[in-house]
């Protein structure tokens, strides 16, 4: 995410389990911090996709069989929340298995009651010096300026990260 | 007097050479003005930049009294700008983690040695190469050892007095450390199972992005009687480091940050920016937030008087036994909420003082300080960049009259991360900075780049506006000889 600059990456026509062909990331410049934009079809896209960015801001991680996964379900009362906790939760549980985030997926983003629910499975790398590799620390998502909007065109979301 | 409409709508008027105001608007929901200590370079490029309407955003919180501070290395933050100072009257006012940070206790400790540069240069590679293994850096690094759940409570319960009652440092460290390393009232049952977990093995850990450790030398006096106090001398060698709580101070934002907007909305807080949601303190909210934070800022202490001892040790293994007595001259912090009495309006009240990238500088004949300064002020340690300088200053009464007592933190980002790889793209850092006699040992060389100084303002400029407004006196300049990166 950090190394695409400011055109959106599209992720190209690579078939997804949820949302239309056409996803895509971005950094957002910020004097001390990182921001990011993502957009897809469907809000488990965007989830997906905002944690393929965090991905590639904190590790990078090549070709790697060893992936271990761990599934996650988070309610919240709005989807800004839910993208904070969905997000923080992946930083914390990496840095707890002293891994790195490898990739996710989601499998069902409903309505709750209150507000609304993720299920998703999240898979982690161990660290090695070649394949595996800690880029930059993320310390948590923040509230600042996160925005999440959903209509007819698709999904799109706004978050800044404390790095 | 000019009044000028920034790009993003704040109004800014030049009070004098280092001081702008930002006017209360009620139509913002300010409840005091805007105070910002600039000059006009400084300033330039905040007219741009979105600190301002931070600053504006900050005095919209319920209690806060004065002004919403902005110090001289003000800079875009997230909630808070980075280089805010907000202080909020006990009866009314809030406590708002985004004043905090997630880096609780984020803070700057300065080593001095008997040594001399002339000592370490034939052996800064082997010292440089010794210091990156003795102290993990980067992201994921840690100790190589789990704290149990016992010790964990302990340290956040002791902070720096814990490690030095395990051994690690002496009673004289603790003396030298804002509040003795350890704020009371930490309640470690506000600390999550998950931030433990975060922190467990990461004590005596740098981590990465702008933290560092550095071996330094005194390049200048400024101050020849405050120089002394703190035992300062033109041409020894000094070792900076500058890192805070872990994953353990981030995970305890991360969780009462969302426990403090649903607080927001139960005591109706209207909020210009969710980051900066609150709870009256006093709420139950407040309190556990407040437990939380102090049992975090110990972990930091404890974090940077272990990473003290592997810099002794490392020393007396490559200089010899000698070579390991490197007394503390002080310990900052500047990423807290604290408690403090100070004067307003004729009267002398307490109030909850959120410094967030900013130091506390306290004057001479403080209470608070160590009897050693007592007559001079309270070290105000200021990193700059790699390649430059750092700052040794003292506080002056007029930070007690203006800013809570407090003072810029660093330089101040003024690229971002991204801005300072584009323009430094197929530059050598590591062998231009050894080129200028600065040695760098990084965990990833490739991302240097992120914190090279032109990615910085000039810490000379920003304090030279510090000073100039009455805040602080600079006593010493300190330049880098060997920087650890994470």
């Amino acid at each position: 995410m950090v190394k695409t600059g400011h055109q959106p990456r599209t992720l190209g026509d690579r078939a997804r389990p949820h949302g239309q062909s056409v996803r895509w990331h971005r950094a957002v410049d910020h004097t001390a911090d990182v921001g990011l934009r993502a957009a897809a079809g469907t809000g488990e896209g965007l989830l997906e996709e905002a944690a393929a960015a965090l991905v590639e801001l904190s590790s990078d991680v090549g070709r790697t069989r060893e992936l271990r996964s761990e599934a996650i379900e988070i309610e919240a009362d709005d989807l800004e929340q839910l993208v904070f906790r969905w997000l923080n939760e992946l930083i914390g549980l990496a840095e707890v298995r002293g891994e790195a985030l490898a990739r996710t997926t989601v499998s069902s983003l409903r309505r709750g009651r209150p507000g609304w629910v993720v299920r998703g499975q999240a898979w982690f790398a161990p660290f090695d010096a070649k394949e595996v590799r800690p880029r930059l620390q993320v310390k948590a998502v923040t509230l600042y300026r996160l925005c999440v909007t959903h209509g007819p065109d698709g999904w799109a979301l706004e978050a800044y990260l404390d790095v | 007097m000019t009044m000028t409409m920034t790009a993003r709508g704040v109004s800014l008027e030049r009070i004098d050479d280092y001081r702008w105001r930002i006017p209360r608007d009620g139509r913002l929901g300010m409840r005091v003005e805007g105070l910002i200590f600039a000059d006009d370079q400084l300033i330039a490029p905040l007219r741009e930049d979105p600190c301002l309407t931070q600053v504006a955003n900050v005095a919209t919180l319920p209690g806060i009294v004065g002004a919403s501070l902005g110090m001289p290395d003000l800079h875009w933050g997230y909630g808070f700008p980075i280089g805010g100072v907000a202080a909020m009257a006990l009866d009314g006012g809030v406590i708002s983690p985004g004043g905090i940070g997630f880096d609780i206790n984020c803070g700057v400790r300065l080593l001095r040695s008997d040594l001399e540069a002339a000592d370490v240069r034939p052996i800064l590679d082997r010292l440089a190469d010794g210091l990156f293994r003795a102290v993990p850096s980067g992201v994921g690094s840690h100790a190589g050892y789990r704290l149990s759940s016992v010790d964990v409570d302990l340290v956040l319960r002791r902070g720096a007095d814990w490690a030095v009652t395990a051994g690690h440092g002496s009673h004289l460290d603790l003396a030298m450390t804002e509040e003795g390393g350890c704020l009371s009232g930490a309640d470690p049952s506000q600390v999550s199972v998950r931030a433990s977990a975060r922190g467990s093995n990461q004590l005596g850990t740098l981590g990465s992005g702008n933290h560092f450790l550095e071996v330094q030398v005194v390049d200048q006096v400024l101050d020849p009687q405050a120089a002394g106090a703190m035992h300062l001398r033109e041409g020894q060698v000094t070792v900076m480091i500058h890192c805070g709580s872990r994953g353990l101070g981030h995970q305890v934002c991360t969780d009462h940050i969302g426990a403090m907007e649903r607080a927001s909305r139960r005591y109706a807080i209207t909020l210009p920016d969710r980051q900066l949601a609150c709870a009256p303190l006093g709420s139950p909210e407040a309190e556990a937030y407040l437990g939380a934070m102090r049992a975090a800022a110990n972990f930091a202490w404890a974090n940077r008087q272990l990473i003290t001892v592997a810099v002794r040790r490392t020393f007396a293994e490559l200089l010899g036994a000698a070579a390991a007595d490197l007394p503390l001259v002080y310990d900052v912090s500047h990423n807290m909420a604290k408690f403090e009495q100070h004067r307003l309006n004729g009267e002398q009240v307490e109030l909850c003082v959120h410094r967030k990238g900013a130091t506390r500088a306290f004057p001479a004949g403080h209470p608070a300080l160590p009897e050693v300064y007592r007559e001079v002020g309270q070290p105000v340690l200021i990193p700059g960049d790699m390649g430059r300088c750092s700052l040794v200053a003292v506080g002056l009464p007029g930070a007690m009259a203006e800013t809570f007592g407090s003072t810029c933190h660093g330089a101040g980002r003024r690229l971002s991360r991204h801005a300072a790889i584009r323009q430094l793209r197929g530059v050598d850092l590591v062998a231009e900075l050894r080129q200028a006699g600065v040695i760098v040992r990084a965990e990833r060389r490739d991302l240097l780049a992120e914190e090279a100084s032109l990615a910085y303002k000039d810490v000379e400029a920003v304090v030279r506006v510090a000073a100039g407004a009455g805040h602080i006196r600079p006593v010493a300049r300190l330049r880098p000889l060997a920087v650890i990166k994470g």
